[in-house]
């Protein structure tokens, strides 16, 4: 069992009485007090198109030992600098061209949703379930521009 | 213009052959710019006692204030089951769940009538009753309009 911590801190004047986050979590297998034990390690991937692709495809390539539905966390991060250009990560079906996968929940093939963008510098760091089902829970990402961009991601799981 | 700074730090002695020492930092910029976000809800805290899903922000219209812009939600279950976990979904797609003491934080797109951020309790979370906290940094949301009659 190994022990992973997580300590996010924000800071912030967007408040007259100033705004804080403070909290430190240990990443543990499902329902358990055991810590996760697996990684992918910290990966980083190279784009020079505005494709829609998958960057983790749930229960293949390098996610394929993530266990759906169990306790998975993913940080994924711009390294660029650039405040103008940026990533856009979604979830669900990735197009595969330089036009987003229309969300359309009435066909259970094409579901897609974006999270948000990460511009120069950001980071995120969320729960995976990893849903495996029609690529419902792949992790998706689209370049804003054709110019080289990266990112870094890495996940940790059971 | 306000400033805002995020910071990561994930650690770990036994995970792999070696230490593990991630530590990242940014500034939370209006879309496309180097001005701060200048808006939040505030953080919020909810008990909630059933396994109804919830939207935790208002439900986006067809044309979000911040849709093209940029927001950040932070989302904790605060249970201290480890046991008890929530469900986080966007446009009913699963992130995932959150257990007992389980944080995430990510960037938001407004997307029209799409992407509303929604939390369930596990059955067990909403039978003992559980605890989340919860905030959105943005340049802008779209508020119900009030309807008193």
């Amino acid at each position: 069992m190994a022990t992973i911590n997580a300590t996010l801190s924000v800071s912030s004047d967007v408040t007259k009485y100033g705004f804080s986050i403070n909290n430190t979590m240990e990443m543990r297998k499902a329902g358990s007090t055991a810590g996760l034990e697996l990684t992918t390690g910290l990966a980083r991937k190279t784009f020079t198109s505005t494709n829609h692709v998958d960057l983790l495809t749930a229960g293949s390539g390098i996610a394929a030992d993530v266990t759906a539905s169990k306790s998975a966390k993913v940080y994924i991060k711009n390294v660029g600098s650039s405040t103008s250009d940026y990533f856009t990560i979604g979830l669900g079906k990735s197009s595969g061209t330089g036009t987003e996968e229309a969300f359309d929940m009435a066909d259970s093939g094409e579901k897609q949703a974006q999270l948000g963008n990460l511009y120069g510098g950001d980071w995120m760091l969320i729960p995976w379930q990893a849903d495996s089902t029609n690529g419902y829970g792949d992790i998706t990402v689209k370049p804003n521009v054709a110019t080289t961009m990266s990112l870094e991601y890495m996940v940790f799981f059971e | 213009m306000a400033t805002t700074t995020a910071s990561l730090t994930i650690d770990s002695s036994d995970l792999v052959g070696d230490a593990l020492s991630l530590s990242t930092s940014n500034t939370l910029y209006k879309a496309g710019t180097t001005t701060g976000l200048e808006q939040t809800t505030g953080m919020a805290s909810l008990y909630l006692t059933a396994t109804t899903q919830i939207d935790l922000f208002p439900v986006l219209p067809a044309s979000p204030a911040g849709a093209g812009k940029q927001s950040w939600v932070y989302i904790c279950n605060k249970a201290t089951d480890e046991t008890h976990y929530v469900r986080i979904t966007i446009a009913d797609s699963v992130i995932g769940d959150l257990y007992g003491g389980d944080f995430m934080w990510m960037p938001w797109s407004q997307q029209a009538q799409h992407a509303d951020i929604e939390l369930a309790p596990s059955a067990a979370a909403a039978a003992a009753g559980v605890f989340v906290e919860f905030t959105c940094i943005h340049e802008g949301i779209t508020y119900p309009t009030e309807a008193d009659s």
